[in-house]
């Protein structure tokens, strides 16, 4: 227990020592760290989007005018069995008309020019407990008997039922390369620091040589030579780690609410418990680089 | 390994007896009131060794190659037992192979060929773990000090107890006695560099013996010094000696071996020329 103060006190020493080459490697921990730390808020935050963007995926089919209201019951009913399916509502045509003309406030000479008729048709909205299985359902629609009666166009019954096809898709295939890029990027700054750290420890080695040789000679063990510069090297990504980590919550803090305020139609929160978590992952990857990034010098400079 | 110290026959010869007397003006200022001095037996200048029990260290058909020079052995098939108390020299010009010598007592290399046994442990086999503990039982000196600058005397003597774990009273107590006993007690403030090369070669000992380690080993301990300056560290080697730690000193001081007239090996191109009791140093210049 007591070399443990020794390995603090000789480390803080090391820092001392090599001020400039301490700081540099603490500043690549703590810039690799950070631009890893708002990786991984940012992907959070992509998921986050992404699932309020998904519990929006909605199947909407169009109902012909002149379908009488037993079948549209029965085909309501019908869909609200299926697997899946969370809420079948039903939107009549003036409502439709009416969602439309409040959409379109910025132009009301569209509404003007319907000249008082209603083109829009009335539809089944259908709301999912699965985005993933919007297809699925939209095919059980399609295949269903009566609403091949009743839909808007019998000859092509796939066109009446509306859901966002592509957008889901597309969303799901952006987040992968997000996670991509952001995968081969964390590992190379995750290398980086390992470099920095790696060089900043074997110049603590070659600085402490003449002790190090007498120590081996007096029969000092192994571990007790190699016991500060481990703690060195913990101790700069120890440093850089929380530096990340205050940057992190500064602008979670200050910068978000400014980019909420800017983009109001998109949800940036994201749990508490994701931001510790981010946090914790940030202070221990500091600590395994440090300590990683020091055995790898002690293994190529430091012969006991 | 624990019991390279003297054997007990030999600690038990005139612990305060007529020898004191006789002994350089450096053992009176070493203050034989202090604990260690009490500790540590005298024993008479004449009386050289008994080789008797078993060797502390043996050395069987040792043969060292370095890569760099594969048909040139450093060492090649060396022979010999060394017995606890022994004083003895190591004598040779230079890559007779005393450097290799002294590097495999230390296992800081390995022989190539043969076993070398420390206290009956083969060093050739010994794992890397338990080295440092094998070098807790040999003190080394070398020609060059190898003192830390920014360290005061005192701490120079501390950091070799500090660092194998030895608690502060310890520190606080064994080393005034060992810079006591080398007769550096006034210098116990100073920097290396403000001390003269017999004094700072002092200091080196005391180093290597405040851990009290049954062996000591000095590569050139006087190749930087002067003919006077070198009288008086050899005069403490052979204190340390009597107190029963066995003293192998590896050298090219002449004058020194042949006023000395203790054991000598004599190594010249790796190979074991002589090895004499009470020898003289022999080489032709």
């Amino acid at each position: 227990m007591s070399s443990i103060g020794y390995f603090f006190k000789e480390s803080l020493q090391g820092f001392a020592r090599n001020l400039s080459t301490a700081l540099g490697s603490i500043i690549t921990i703590f810039l690799s760290l950070l631009i890893i730390g708002v990786f991984l808020v940012a992907g959070s935050m992509l998921e986050n989007l992404m699932s309020s963007v998904e519990s929006e995926v909605s199947i909407t089919a169009y109902v012909s005018d002149e379908a009488p209201d037993s079948d549209i019951d029965r085909v309501m009913n019908e869909i609200r069995d299926m697997p899946d399916v969370a809420s079948v509502g039903f939107t009549t045509k003036d409502q439709a008309l009416e969602n439309f003309s409040s959409s379109m406030t910025s132009n009301p000479e569209i509404i003007e020019q319907l000249d008082g008729t209603n083109p829009l048709p009335a539809s089944i909205d259908i709301e999912l407990t699965d985005p993933q299985s919007v297809e699925s359902v939209a095919k059980a629609i399609e295949t269903n008997a009566t609403y091949g009666q009743i839909c808007e166009d019998p000859n092509d019954v796939a066109d009446s039922i509306k859901y966002g096809q592509g957008t889901v898709e597309r969303l799901f295939q952006i987040t992968n390369y997000v996670r991509y890029i952001g995968g081969a990027l964390i590992i190379l700054l995750i290398f980086i620091a390992l470099v920095f750290i790696n060089n900043t420890i074997r110049l603590a080695i070659l600085a402490r040589r003449k002790e190090i040789a007498i120590m081996r000679l007096v029969g000092a063990s192994n571990g007790f030579i190699r016991g500060p510069f481990l703690m060195e090297g913990a101790l700069h990504a120890l440093i850089g780690s929380l530096l990340a980590v205050g940057i992190i919550q500064l602008l979670r803090m200050f910068a978000l609410p400014q980019l909420e305020n800017a983009i109001r139609f998109l949800d940036f929160s994201v749990p508490d418990l994701v931001y510790i978590g981010i946090y914790v992952i940030l202070v221990v990857a500091g600590l395994v680089i440090g300590l990683v990034g020091s055995a790898i010098a002690m293994r190529r400079y430091l012969k006991v | 390994m624990a019991q390279i110290r003297g054997r007990g026959q030999r600690s038990r010869v005139g612990a305060h007896g007529p020898g004191h007397a006789q002994i350089d003006p450096m053992q009176s200022k070493a203050q034989l009131t202090s604990q260690l001095s009490q500790a540590l037996p005298v024993l008479d200048v004449n009386e050289t060794h008994q080789q008797l029990g078993a060797p502390v260290i043996t050395f069987e058909h040792v043969t060292k190659v370095y890569p760099a020079q594969p048909n040139k052995p450093a060492l090649s098939d060396v022979s010999l037992q060394i017995y606890a108390g022994e004083f003895l020299f190591l004598v040779g010009h230079s890559g007779s192979g005393k450097s290799t010598f002294i590097k495999l007592l230390t296992r800081e290399i390995k022989p190539s060929q043969g076993h070398i046994y420390v206290a009956d442990e083969d060093l050739s086999s010994m794992r890397n773990w338990r080295v440092p503990y094998l070098r807790r039982n040999i003190g080394c000196v070398f020609q060059d000090f190898k003192l830390l600058p920014n360290k005061t005397v005192f701490e120079n003597v501390a950091f070799a107890l500090e660092v194998i774990g030895k608690s502060k009273h310890v520190v606080r107590t064994q080393v005034p006695e060992v810079l006591r006993l080398v007769g550096l007690q006034e210098k116990v403030n100073k920097k290396p560099d403000q001390l003269s090369g017999g004094e700072q070669q002092r200091v080196s000992i005391a180093r290597a013996i405040v851990n009290r380690p049954p062996l000591l080993i000095c590569d050139e301990p006087t190749g930087n010094l002067d003919p006077q300056t070198s009288r008086g560290i050899m005069d403490l080697l052979e204190r340390i000696n009597r107190t029963g730690t066995t003293v192998l000193v590896a050298t090219h001081d002449r004058e020194m071996v042949d006023n000395m007239r203790r054991r000598v090996i004599a190594l010249d191109r790796g190979h074991l020329t002589r090895d004499q009791d009470r020898g003289v140093y022999g080489f032709d210049v």
